[in-house]
């Protein structure tokens, strides 16, 4: 091995397999996702899915890209199979392609120092997002997030509270007089995170197998006729 | 900088190395093959055939295609396709347009997108002769019952299948609506005429 | 600049003056910038990481403002190191070992300066934008777009002169370590601009950016640090034994399969992925076991006889103990991918600890073993320029520091793993109970910091007697 062409030449190929093998088949197969329905069970018919982020969503993922919270979550749920994630109630299914379809930048994350927030829009409300960016110790004492207290103005109450002042736990309210207000990032980032849900179960997820009964078959006429096609509706 | 002084390290005693050619031993040889055996047999299982729709805990397209509800339209469609491609395309061609002096089209055809479907039940159970108009045209053929060769439920899912192709958008039929049309036990071929006194639902 | 004269054939391997010094005979200041960058920014990123790790006992530290805030400082550690350490120190390091295998003086070695005054620029104000917030948001790539043709420019200059240095090689056959350097040289720009393309300028849609982030990080990672630390080793051992390599074919193998197998993988088990993908980067690391084995054993074949002397020179023995490190950080890597393994490994503390023993175990110890025998060289001056107690201390402290950080990070991890695949422990009761071996990584963080200032009180040390040197030797001239 001592010509440099060949060298090199050795070198672009195994670069090539490499690439091809990661950044161009999977683009081949993934590039071209678009929304698709979800899978229908019982009753439901199947929606659109996923649904765009609101702007103020997309705002949000900005705060949350600038301030690395990457490092600390992800927000991917694995399958049943690999971990413990769906039954901590993380999510409903295990995360797919799909779900990422309207993400900028796709902020996966790859290490667990707090929660999966890949469905925490389901399991938060807006008052607790805040709390817990102002400082999770209110909430989960020995928490070691940090506190994100410069995404928050305490002022002065006006004529009128603010309708958006976070409510804390009565010890650590603000002083008397005072109010603690989001600032726009954190209405952004609470936004975005209150957009985080991954709803549905789709083809590649679907739901798992309805519990079978005891109920002894009988003769009894066979199932209604087939359903009508199912139109995907919008939200 | 300091090329004219003398270099006292001890490079010049110290040459540089070469590399002795001496052969991969035998068991790393091995050892590579093992593992690359393990590794395909590792796709075999777990790549799900390389396909897009394959996520862990499945293995393959198959499993997840099981693991899904099955919906009901969409097995009736594929076993009519099964039923149409062996019986139906001699005539009526696979492209659904019929061929002049053979068959009139289905694609497109007023009586196939017709809701309910009885008339093209009683059609397909009991065949048809004499003149009848499709999309304008007259035709004047004869079609062979097959009441004796399919069931309900494979002629139920032909009709839907004929229902969905080629731009046809009318539903599937349920395979009561072919039983009903059969418990009539209608003697003979169908005629256009007695059809149209059939009210459309 | 000066091209080399001519290809005269040489007849011995003992090489005059000019051209043992020769890769920085001419002028040193190219690799020179290179070196002592790479090793300030070192210092900064493990300073950085000592905050952070900090910052796990009193979350409120420093997180008054956004700019110090953990999210900002872990990305700004991760662009230091390896921005700012990690490609510097290996181009350095490659340069200067094309230039002695290949006896050949530096082309372009102002072309060299200039890209490294570029390069450590473009990664200042990276690392000051993402303190700023402009990181982009991908492990491993946090650098706004806008310093990718800073990069890009400098990595250029530095690249081709490289290029044109390998190409006037006297010596017709090439050693090993020239493999890896040239693997190296190209690797990084290959991977770099895929993933500037695909994940900034013309963003893939959906999870095809993290996936290919993912193999980003992973390649940057196996396959160039990983080809310039070994390149290192390949020289270093045997020269300093007087021995030759054990097998040349061995090498080939390493070389090939560390090529091809370490440059699939980076996806966790768990992605949002097809599975496919996700089995090839278990398979294509699994594999990399392959080229762990064929390094491991040629060089103990090599030194096998000699094992005494390793701890004699201070070369050796960072380069030795950094390659054992290699070994461990790999195996772990494989056991972590096997998915009966990673369902509860995956994002815990045992990946980081793989990639602090991969960064600072192997690459940086590598890499201080590696400068304390060029540095004097490019001054012209001898091993006994460093001052030999700072030099002791600075090994102790950072293969101690990295040691702590590296056993107590992979206990949390397996711990935090065990407790969190019960799902009735509570996540904030699980990471009280990993809290402990989190705390005492913060020992192992402050040593290496220490020893890292140690290195660079006696690399300013070494500067300062080559400034003497050359002041006394102007002065003598008429």
């Amino acid at each position: 091995m001592n010509s440099g062409p060949l060298l090199f030449l050795g070198l672009l190929a195994t670069m090539a397999c490499s690439w091809t093998g990661f950044v161009l088949a999977p683009q081949l197969q993934l590039g071209g996702l678009t929304q698709t329905n979800t899978v229908a069970v019982g009753d439901a018919s199947p929606q659109t899915y996923p649904v765009a982020q609101p702007g103020l969503a997309h705002a949000g993922a900005e705060i949350y890209r600038a301030n690395g919270c990457a490092a600390c979550h992800t927000e991917m749920v694995r399958s049943l199979d690999l971990g413990s994630d769906l039954h901590r109630g993380w999510g409903i299914r295990r995360s797919l392609a799909e779900d990422y379809l309207f993400e900028q930048p796709v902020m996966l994350g790859s290490q667990r120092v707090g929660p999966d927030l890949a469905n925490v829009g389901r399991l938060s409300d807006t008052n607790g997002l805040f709390v817990r960016l102002y400082d999770s110790r209110l909430i989960t004492p020995g928490s070691v997030m940090p506190p994100y207290r410069f995404l928050f103005e305490t002022r002065k109450i006006g004529l009128f509270p603010a309708r958006d002042a976070i409510v804390l736990p009565f010890e650590d309210a603000a002083p008397p007089g005072y109010e603690i207000v989001p600032r726009p990032q954190a209405r952004a980032l609470a936004a975005y995170l209150l957009s985080l849900r991954q709803d549905g179960y789709l083809f590649e997820a679907p739901p798992p197998p309805q519990p079978k009964t005891n109920a002894v078959p009988t003769n009894a006429a066979p199932a209604k006729a087939v359903p009508a096609a199912a139109k995907p509706t919008v939200k | 900088m300091n090329a004219d002084e003398p270099n006292k390290t001890a490079d010049q005693s110290s040459p540089e190395p070469v590399a002795e050619r001496w052969t991969v031993p035998i068991w790393l040889i091995v050892a590579f093959g093992l593992l690359f055996y393990w590794g395909q047999l590792f796709l075999a299982e777990n790549a799900g055939g390389f396909s897009r729709d394959v996520y862990g805990p499945y293995h393959s397209y198959e499993a997840v295609n099981m693991a899904n509800p099955q919906d009901p339209a969409a097995r009736l469609r594929a076993l009519g396709r099964q039923v149409f491609d062996k019986s139906c395309t001699v005539c009526h061609q696979p492209n659904g347009l019929g061929k002049e002096g053979t068959a009139p089209p289905l694609a497109g055809s007023e009586w196939v997108q017709a809701p309910g479907g009885d008339r093209i039940a009683r059609i397909a159970l009991n065949g048809l002769t004499g003149p009848i108009s499709v999309k304008g045209q007259e035709w004047n053929l004869t079609m062979v019952p097959w009441r004796d060769n399919f069931t309900d439920d494979q002629i139920a899912a032909v009709l839907s299948y004929i229902r969905s192709q080629w731009g046809n958008k009318a539903g599937p039929i349920d395979p009561k609506v072919v039983a009903a049309a059969r418990a009539e036990k209608h003697p003979g071929p169908e005629t256009s005429d007695e059809l149209l006194k059939i009210p459309v639902q | 600049m000066s091209a080399i004269a001519s290809r005269t054939p040489t007849i011995s391997r003992n090489l005059p003056q000019a051209q043992q010094a020769g890769a920085g005979a001419s002028c040193p200041v190219g690799m020179l910038a290179l070196f002592a960058g790479a090793v300030v920014w070192l210092f900064i990123a493990s300073l950085l990481g000592l905050l952070n790790s900090l910052k796990f006992h009193a979350p409120g530290f420093l997180a008054g403002e956004a700019y110090l805030s953990y999210g900002r400082v872990h990305a700004a550690q991760n662009a230091a190191f390896l921005y700012g350490f990690g490609v510097p120190a290996a181009l350095g390091l490659g340069l200067w070992l094309l230039c002695r295998l290949g006896r050949a003086v530096l082309a372009g070695p102002a072309m060299v300066f200039i890209g490294a005054i570029l390069w450590n620029i473009a990664v200042a104000l990276g690392a000051a934008a993402i303190l700023c917030g402009g990181s982009t948001g991908f492990d491993s790539f946090e650098m706004p777009a806008w310093c990718a043709p800073l990069l890009f420019l400098a990595y250029l200059f530095i690249g081709v002169c490289a290029l044109l240095t390998f190409h006037q090689r006297q010596e017709g056959r090439l050693y090993p370590s020239q493999w890896f350097v040239v693997g190296s040289l190209f690797w990084f720009p290959w991977i770099f601009s895929t993933a500037v393309l695909v994940l900034l300028c013309v963003p893939a849609r959906g999870v095809l950016q993290a996936s290919i982030a993912w193999w980003y990080a992973h390649n940057l990672d196996t396959v160039f640090l990983g080809f310039a630390g070994l390149a290192s080793a390949f020289y270093f051992i045997p020269k300093l034994l007087s021995r030759s390599l054990h097998s040349h074919y061995q090498a080939a193998l390493a070389f090939w399969t560390l090529a091809l197998f370490g440059s699939w993988g980076g996806m966790p088990d768990g992605a949002p992925l097809p599975s496919w993908i996700i089995s090839l980067a278990v398979v294509g690391t699994v594999l990399t076991a392959v080229p762990i084995l064929a390094v491991a054993t040629n060089f103990y074949q090599t030194v096998r006889q000699d094992l005494g002397a390793l701890d004699a020179d201070p070369t050796l023995r960072f380069t030795y103990v950094g390659l054992i490190f290699w070994v461990i950080a790999g195996a772990q890597q494989i056991v972590g991918v096997l998915p009966s393994v990673s369902s509860i490994t995956d994002f815990t503390w045992f990946g980081v600890a793989q990639k602090e023993l991969f960064h600072y175990g192997f690459f940086a110890l590598t890499v201080f073993g590696a400068l304390y025998y060029i540095v004097p060289r490019l001054l012209g001056l001898e091993n006994s320029a460093w001052h030999p107690r700072l030099l002791k201390l600075h090994f102790y402290l950072t293969f101690l520091g990295v040691l702590i950080s590296y056993l107590s990070l992979l206990v949390a991890g397996v711990g935090q793993g065990i407790l969190l695949a019960n799902a009735a422990n509570s996540f904030p009761d699980v990471m009280r109970r990993t809290m402990m071996p989190l705390r005492v990584s913060t020992v192992g963080d402050l040593f290496v910091v220490a020893g890292t200032v140690l290195f660079l009180l006696n690399f300013a040390g070494v500067l300062v007697q080559s400034c003497r040197q050359c002041c006394m030797a102007r002065k003598e001239r008429p």
